[in-house]
């Protein structure tokens, strides 16, 4: 049985549906991941399930308890906010006690379960201090160890890192892995960065626009998405979109044209894979580190536009102006390649951008993938 | 700093002391003429006194100004008290309802702000002796308190809008009721908001002189402005003493706001927000 369930919950304030018909499992230990962009509705799903928003309509039950009705605290679920929300009039040990404290469980059971906290998130010495003498990363552990005293069923991050900066981030990030380990407990984690989704998940929710688009692995996420959304949300840097139209069909072969109408692409869509009809307009999908100048497919002639060295690899934006992008979040002609960086490309130079056939993705007009990518084999 | 800047400076400047000699010569003369003698302080009513005199103040302490403090103190503690509570509890609910009602309420309130005491002085009387208060402390801190509401909620309305919810919904979920959000998180984080609300009503309710001679004739519940008043009939010969009464009503809000000035100004800004 699912530890956390949620099913068909509808959030509407007023004309506003923010979240319509949202369904997921999550099996005991299991650590999710809800990501999405801004206003997709993750952060009220999430407070939904904390009891901070009364839903619409649907229903929430934990460890097999139907919870919709139930009060905040009565629901076994703790919750790390954004912005720590720790008591500024208490000391950090008063703050990891509280719900103790309210409960009226007596001071040797307190001080035991903040002691354990304290151990486990190492910030023994800074019991006794107050919220403002410690840093960010510190009232973060402090506001994780309120949450681990409370011994609650689930565990709900709001964005617990998006304050902090990059270095202590993704050092965070290690530890949260490391407690979920430790306590082997649920964690319901909301955040708008994928690479916090991509690090730390079992299991990922993309949600956009008050639906979830997709749930599974990121690894699943990543080489098989399910649509056009998914494949550009994960992933980074980005995935190319290229406009591209049915033109030729026959058996399970789809030709593609691009941009202004050639070059022509041959795609052998696998039994199972829905076929476009011919004439659709559909969007060709590779990610930057299947772009290059080797491969098999000549996409087109292009012009180095800018280049990003970031250590390891280099990042080239070309500008290919025989083709088009059907994504609204790049410029029209500039895609993106992932290479080595000991490649000496600069800005001005003519490249051929091409690819492996077995790297593209085809996504219908409707955003729904219709070919995967085959998944790549490093040797 | 450019010349024209600096003039303007200066020129504000000039006009701040010129206003703050104003307000503070008259409470200089009080002081220095209750240590001076009834001689000296006709003769040379601006000059230092030759040798300070306590004798005043123990002539004035001896003619009832003792139980006079007692009184303010009692009144002025009564009323804030009972401010405090209500305001910041009307003003929490009104802060986090989203009811349309509610801001209806809100500005119901705030008309009580208004309402100048002169226009509700005999109905208010009428009240206050049909309730059979008359001449007793409660017969003006009442009304003081009622008095004091409406502009501290709209004090701490204004700090309540801006209160982080977060803290209110982290408590929700470590287990408080609604209440005991108000009384564990918000009200111990309102000490800015309190200390405003209660310099401000304090210094009001101590000065307040209307209502105090309107319902208190009995010599033995008279706060200090009233008290010393009647004092200016049977003693109008003793000027020192009257001034050294006049002193010691003034000294402790004087050291209240020194204290706390800045929650004084505050509380005043409060009211832009």
């Amino acid at each position: 049985m699912s530890h956390l369930e949620v099913r068909d919950v509808v959030k509407r304030y007023g004309q506003l549906t923010v979240l319509s018909g949202v369904s997921f499992a999550a099996q005991r230990g299991e650590f999710v991941v809800m990501v999405g962009p801004s206003g997709c509705g993750k952060s009220t799903l999430l407070r939904s399930i904390a009891g901070l928003e009364e839903i619409s309509s649907g229903s929430v039950s934990i460890a097999g308890h139907d919870i919709t009705a139930a009060e905040p605290s009565d629901r076994g679920v703790a919750m790390v906010f954004q912005n720590y929300a720790l008591y500024p009039h208490m000391t950090v040990a008063q703050n990891m006690g509280f719900a103790l404290k309210v409960a009226r469980r007596p001071r040797s059971e307190i001080d035991a379960a903040v002691t354990r906290a304290a151990e486990i998130l190492r910030i023994t010495d800074h019991l006794g201090k107050y919220p403002k003498a410690l840093s960010g990363g510190q009232k973060q552990r402090v506001a994780i160890g309120r949450a681990i005293t409370r011994a609650p069923e689930v565990f709900l991050f709001d964005e617990p890192l998006s304050n902090l900066d990059a270095a202590l981030r993704s050092q965070m990030r290690i530890e949260l892995s490391r407690l979920h380990r430790e306590l082997g407990a649920t964690m319901l984690y909301v955040t708008h960065d994928q690479t916090e989704a991509m690090t730390m998940a079992d299991r990922i929710i993309v949600m956009n626009g008050g639906n979830i688009e997709q749930i599974g692995s990121p690894l699943d996420l990543y080489n098989r998405p399910a649509t056009r959304f998914v494949a550009g949300f994960i992933g980074s840097p980005r995935m190319n979109f290229i406009a591209a139209r049915v033109v030729r069909l026959s058996g399970r072969t789809v030709g593609l044209s691009l941009g202004e109408g050639r070059p022509l692409l041959d795609l052998e869509f696998a039994p199972g894979e829905t076929l476009p009809v011919l004439g659709d307009a559909v969007t060709l999908g590779i990610r930057p580190e299947a772009l290059g100048d080797g491969g098999e497919i000549h996409l087109a002639d292009a012009e180095v536009a800018v280049v990003e060295a970031l250590g390891r690899e280099t990042l080239v934006y070309s500008d290919a102006h025989t083709l088009r992008t059907t994504d609204s979040e790049s410029l029209d002609g500039y895609f993106a390649a992932l290479v080595p960086s000991q490649s000496d490309k600069r800005p001005g130079q003519r490249v051929s951008l091409r690819a492996d056939r077995s790297a593209f993705v085809v996504f219908a007009a409707d955003g729904a993938t219709l070919h995967d990518a085959s998944p790549v084999h490093h040797e | 700093m450019t010349l024209r800047s600096r003039t303007v400076a200066i020129g504000l400047h000039a006009v701040v002391s010129l206003w703050t000699l104003f307000v503070l010569l008259p409470v200089f003369v009080m002081v220095i003429s209750a240590f001076k003698s009834q001689a000296e302080l006709f003769t040379r009513p601006l000059a230092l006194p030759k040798q300070f005199s306590f004798a005043a103040f123990e002539r004035a302490w001896g003619i009832g100004i003792s139980g006079f403090l007692f009184n303010s103190l009692l009144v002025t503690a009564l009323s804030v008290t009972i401010i405090i509570f209500a305001s910041s509890l009307a003003a929490y609910i009104l802060a986090r309802s989203d009811r349309p009602v509610m801001r209806w309420v809100y500005v119901a309130i705030v008309a009580g702000f208004a309402v100048p005491l002169q226009s509700v002085m005999v109905p208010l009387y009428q009240l206050v002796s049909g309730a059979g208060l008359l001449n007793s402390r409660l017969a003006i801190a009442l009304p003081y308190a009622a008095y004091g509401i409406p502009f501290t909620t709209m004090l701490f309305y204004a700090f309540f809008l801006e209160f982080p919810r977060e803290l209110e919904e982290a408590a929700r979920l470590d287990g408080c009721g609604r209440l005991e959000v108000f009384f564990r998180i918000v009200l111990p984080l309102s000490g800015p908001a309190i200390a405003s609300g209660a310099i401000f009503q304090a210094v009001f309710n101590w000065n307040e002189f209307i209502l105090a001679l309107l319902m208190l004739t009995k010599s033995d519940v008279r706060t200090l402005p009233v008290g010393i008043y009647g004092l200016t009939g049977q003693y109008s010969a003793d000027w020192p003493a009257l001034m050294a009464g006049l002193s010691i009503a003034t000294l402790p809000l004087i050291v209240i706001f020194l204290l706390a000035q800045r929650h004084f100004v505050r509380s005043l800004a409060g009211l832009g927000k």
